[in-house]
């Protein structure tokens, strides 16, 4: 079968979204079926019909999210319906709309840097952490106090610190700040004294 | 105009702290939020309020309980239950929002109510968290009752604030997705905005129209 000419080709659309919390593991099909029960949920099967929502890529803790041209509004609001990806809690926060992937991506694909001839000298095995530093995610601390529990910070980047409590009873995520810890650790150290 | 989100919960009522709810909030276009249980403060460049949420009790303990906080400055909000309550709160002074509307008796608030809450000048909450985690009658009805309350706020003009009653800021919304949400119960880009600075509106001591000098 011949591919249609352009022209007679549907448009498209396509929505690049940020995954929340940073860090998700999230395969693409599992969030395809969360989005479509999302749209389906809300505007029904012949809606859904006409969006066409389709996940075309996922990476870098974002997705682009395909639809038909004109039912982007349509598409968003249902987005701002996904909570959960087989039962891991996320949330999707809509950046930009483009009528191509690649001008989608990049905004979220990190900038190659140019390579000088003067490199920095690498840094010897010893020295290195397991943490990966990426651009713009400061190395995080391996562990913190909390309301007088012990967390393992999983993610830091800014103000922003998301902890995790040590141990295997509680695996649930908190959202905290840079303060919080500060202001809390204050406190905990006359316990330790 | 101040946008607000009317009720959040931070730590140990959600998943967290007060500051990061702040801070997401800044991100998505907010000005301040109202915090139950948290003292006020600003962080990041948000203003956090205190909220007061009551919730099932007798309207005695609301009397009560609105007494005791009338000039604390908190947020004090009353969860709805059938019409009779519902007219005693409204015509409560120090009241600022009746929430739980969608999830309150059919007759919960009919039009003499909604007569009280613009002489009053009480808010009726929109919870957003039914449509936007809720499936099937859940939402659909909520959808419903906000319809029938956005035909009331037209006729009476009461006002209305807007909530995502977030306990994760992975509850949160901007304010573009909130617009959608909305647009679903018929609100429209300037009920939004109006809605959204329902909270200032309501803590903003009344001015009367007609004043006597002498």
């Amino acid at each position: 079968m011949s591919t249609r000419p352009p022209t007679l080709r549907e448009k498209r659309r396509y929505i690049l979204a940020r995954i929340e919390p940073t860090g998700t593991m999230l395969e693409q099909k599992e969030l395809y079926y969360a989005i479509s029960d999302a749209t389906t949920s809300l505007w029904g099967d012949a809606t859904t019909a006409i969006i066409t929502p389709a996940v075309v890529a996922l990476e870098f803790g974002h997705v682009v999210i395909r639809c038909r041209r004109g039912t982007e509004r349509e598409l968003a609001i249902a987005l701002s319906t996904v909570t959960a990806c087989r039962d891991v809690r996320i949330c999707l926060r809509i950046i930009a709309a483009s009528g191509t992937i690649e001008s989608l991506r990049s905004r979220f694909r990190p900038k190659k840097t140019p390579k000088t001839k003067t490199q920095p000298a690498p840094e010897p095995e010893s020295e290195k952490t397991d943490t990966v530093i990426d651009a713009g995610i400061e190395p995080v601390l391996p562990e913190c106090t909390f309301v007088k529990k012990t967390f393992i910070i999983v993610h830091c980047n800014g103000q922003k610190v998301d902890v995790i409590e040590k141990g295997f009873k509680n695996t649930n995520r908190l959202f905290l700040t840079k303060d919080d810890l500060e202001n809390l650790n204050a406190t905990t150290i006359s316990d330790w004294i | 105009m101040k946008i607000t989100d009317a009720a959040v919960y931070p730590y140990p009522l959600g998943d967290a702290s007060v500051r990061r709810l702040a801070l997401e909030a800044a991100a998505l276009g907010f000005d301040s939020i109202v915090a139950a249980d948290t003292p006020s403060g600003t962080y990041g460049g948000v203003e956090v309020r205190s909220g007061l949420m009551i919730r099932d009790v007798p309207i005695k303990d609301v009397i009560s309980a609105v007494k005791r906080s009338k000039d604390s400055g908190r947020v004090i909000s009353v969860n709805a239950a059938n019409n009779n309550f519902n007219r005693a709160v409204i015509g409560l002074k120090g009241v600022h929002i009746l929430r739980g509307i969608q999830s309150a008796d059919k007759l919960a608030f009919d039009h003499v109510a909604a007569k009280m809450a613009a002489d009053n000048r009480v808010a009726v909450d929109i919870d957003l968290s039914p449509i936007m985690m809720g499936r099937s009658v859940v939402r659909q009805r909520a959808i419903h009752r906000y319809m029938d309350i956005m035909v009331l706020e037209q006729r009476f003009e009461f006002p209305i604030t807007l909530s995502t009653h977030a306990r994760s800021f992975l509850d949160m919304r901007n304010v573009r997705d909130i617009t959608g949400i909305c647009s679903l119960i018929g609100m429209d880009i300037p009920d939004v905005e109006r809605a959204l600075a329902g909270v200032d509106l309501v803590l903003t001591p009344q001015v009367p129209s007609v004043r006597v000098i002498a």
